[in-house]
């Protein structure tokens, strides 16, 4: 039943899981290009990116042309609107690779300092997982592992609180300042691609539920142990 | 330098939609529409109508009342010869072939131009002989069983009567009598399908298996439908004409083409003003 609904709903879907897999690699060369300081690899992050642009303009247009042409009810709705929020939350997190790979190009002659890599190295694997489980999720429409993203994301967040206190610890040397100011943004944007991934979830949460509600909410936040 | 592979790969070919796929790749033309007009007596019912329709595609015609949607689509497999007042003005060039050229004999235009009407006209015959009756006229009475029974699968209609084939057409239900009228234009091997509101009289289940249907057939045959459910060409077709009508100084109104485009086109960002009123619900 409804053959054209369902094909352009199953092409939609698969070039969003696509473009997610794009973000995890993006990921990973502005991780790979942050540690090893290495100005080559940042740029092809940075030029990569259009790659995924082309991709979130395609599953736009694609969302469009579903919604004029086919006008989608109930589940099928809710689907069109989680896939539309999920791919500008992919795209954005696309943007911070793309802002990381930047800062890394501004700072390439510094020496980085190698604990606080290697927190940027724990905060960008949690990253990429948290993607994981939000692409999971949505593919499997698991309301459960959605929700676990919130845990996962504390951890990143946590991370991300350290950051101040350990750039204040990089002594009194400009270039290694200019470094660590730096890193604070690059902190922050590992920090966003975390709350993006969140907000997937709760698109799932929505996609399954029929009801929108944050996961959290920053403006109330509970107090976590 | 480590992670050099990791961005290194091969540039990602967009896997663009099925629905944005530019219409203007490769396409066969089926039929050429040259400046055709259409009058019943005095009062012109279509004026002017040009485009092309192309093969292998779902073309729809929407528009309101009395726009001229049926008349048109009547000409092109020359049903309105049997309308003694219908005169036709202009040209409808079928693979390059005037169909209205005095050696052309109609019989033979409707039997490669098939149609299905608006509501379910089987004959008061078994399922069997509905389907076959086609053959039967036009001599192609080899394999009679297979044709019948690939006609049938074709317009999925096979499973739900496989059984009963002896039984009256007019016991089934008024889906599977419209889905039994496209087994029997199917029958005589068509290349194009004509549907005048093929679903008008249907549910909504019936409705969607016969645009299920359509999305099929297309593979193999080229289909036109006018249809007054927007939303049904908005679904099934690749290409919509939108017609209108056009009220003449002497208060006659008859029928246009406004706009012929890629539906997804028609349907988000149509260039006359004419359609978009219509299709947004705010005309006709």
């Amino acid at each position: 039943m409804r053959i054209t609904l369902q094909e352009d709903l199953d092409s939609i879907n698969a070039n969003l899981l696509e473009e997610g897999q794009l973000v995890l690699r993006a990921l990973r060369g502005a991780l790979n290009a942050l540690r090893e300081a290495d100005a080559e690899l940042a740029d092809e992050v940075i030029a990569f990116d259009d790659e995924i642009d082309r991709r979130y303009i395609s599953i736009e247009q694609g969302i469009e042309v579903l919604l004029a042409r086919q006008t989608p009810v109930a589940v099928d709705l809710r689907l069109v609107l989680a896939m539309l929020h999920t791919n500008l939350h992919l795209e954005r997190m696309a943007d911070y690779c793309v802002t990381i790979a930047k800062l890394t190009k501004l700072v390439a002659n510094v020496e980085p300092e190698p604990r606080m890599i290697q927190a940027f190295e724990e905060m960008g694997s949690r990253a990429e997982e948290m993607i994981r489980v939000a692409l999971d999720a949505f593919v499997n429409r698991d309301l459960e592992e959605a929700s676990s993203l919130v845990d996962l994301d504390e951890l990143i967040d946590r991370a991300n609180r350290r950051v101040v206190r350990q750039v204040l610890e990089l002594g009194p040397d400009p270039a290694r300042t200019e470094w660590g100011l730096r890193m604070i943004v690059v902190s922050r944007c590992l920090e966003r691609i975390g709350d993006h991934a969140v907000d997937i979830g709760e698109q799932v949460a929505y996609l399954v539920t029929g009801e929108f509600r944050e996961f959290t909410d920053a403006s109330h936040p509970v107090e976590r142990s | 330098m480590s992670g050099d592979t990791i961005l290194n790969v091969a540039p990602i070919e967009i896997a663009q939609s099925r629905e944005r796929r530019p219409v203007t790749a490769a396409r066969e033309t089926v039929f050429d529409i040259r400046n055709l007009s259409v009058s019943y007596g005095k009062t012109p019912a279509v004026k002017d109508v040009s485009f092309e329709i192309y093969r292998n595609m779902v073309t729809a015609i929407i528009g309101p009342s009395g726009c001229g949607k049926s008349t048109f689509i009547r000409t092109l497999n020359r049903m309105n010869d049997l309308v003694p007042s219908a005169k036709v003005e202009g040209d409808v060039l079928y693979h390059g072939q005037d169909l209205y050229a005095s050696r052309v004999d109609p019989v033979q235009v409707r039997r490669k131009i098939g149609m299905v009407f608006q509501r379910p006209n089987p004959f008061p015959k078994s399922i069997f002989d509905n389907v076959a009756w086609g053959l039967r006229v036009l001599g192609m009475k080899d394999n009679l069983k297979d044709r019948v029974q690939h006609a049938l699968e074709q317009a999925a209609l096979w499973d739900d009567v496989r059984h009963r084939l002896k039984k009256s057409a007019l016991g089934l239900s008024g889906g599977q009598q419209q889905r039994l009228c496209i087994a029997r234009a199917l029958a005589v091997e068509p290349e194009v399908l004509l549907m005048d509101e093929p679903a008008s009289s249907l549910d909504p289940i019936a409705t969607s298996r016969i645009e299920d249907l359509m999305h099929t057939l297309k593979r193999d045959y080229t289909i036109v439908i006018v249809t007054h459910n927007m939303q049904q060409a908005a679904r099934v077709a690749d290409l919509t004409a939108f017609f209108s009508l056009d009220v003449l100084p002497d208060g006659a109104r008859t029928g246009l083409l406004v706009e012929y485009d890629a539906t997804e086109k028609i349907f988000t960002q149509p260039s006359d003003k004419r359609t978009e009123d219509y299709v947004t619900g705010r005309f006709g």
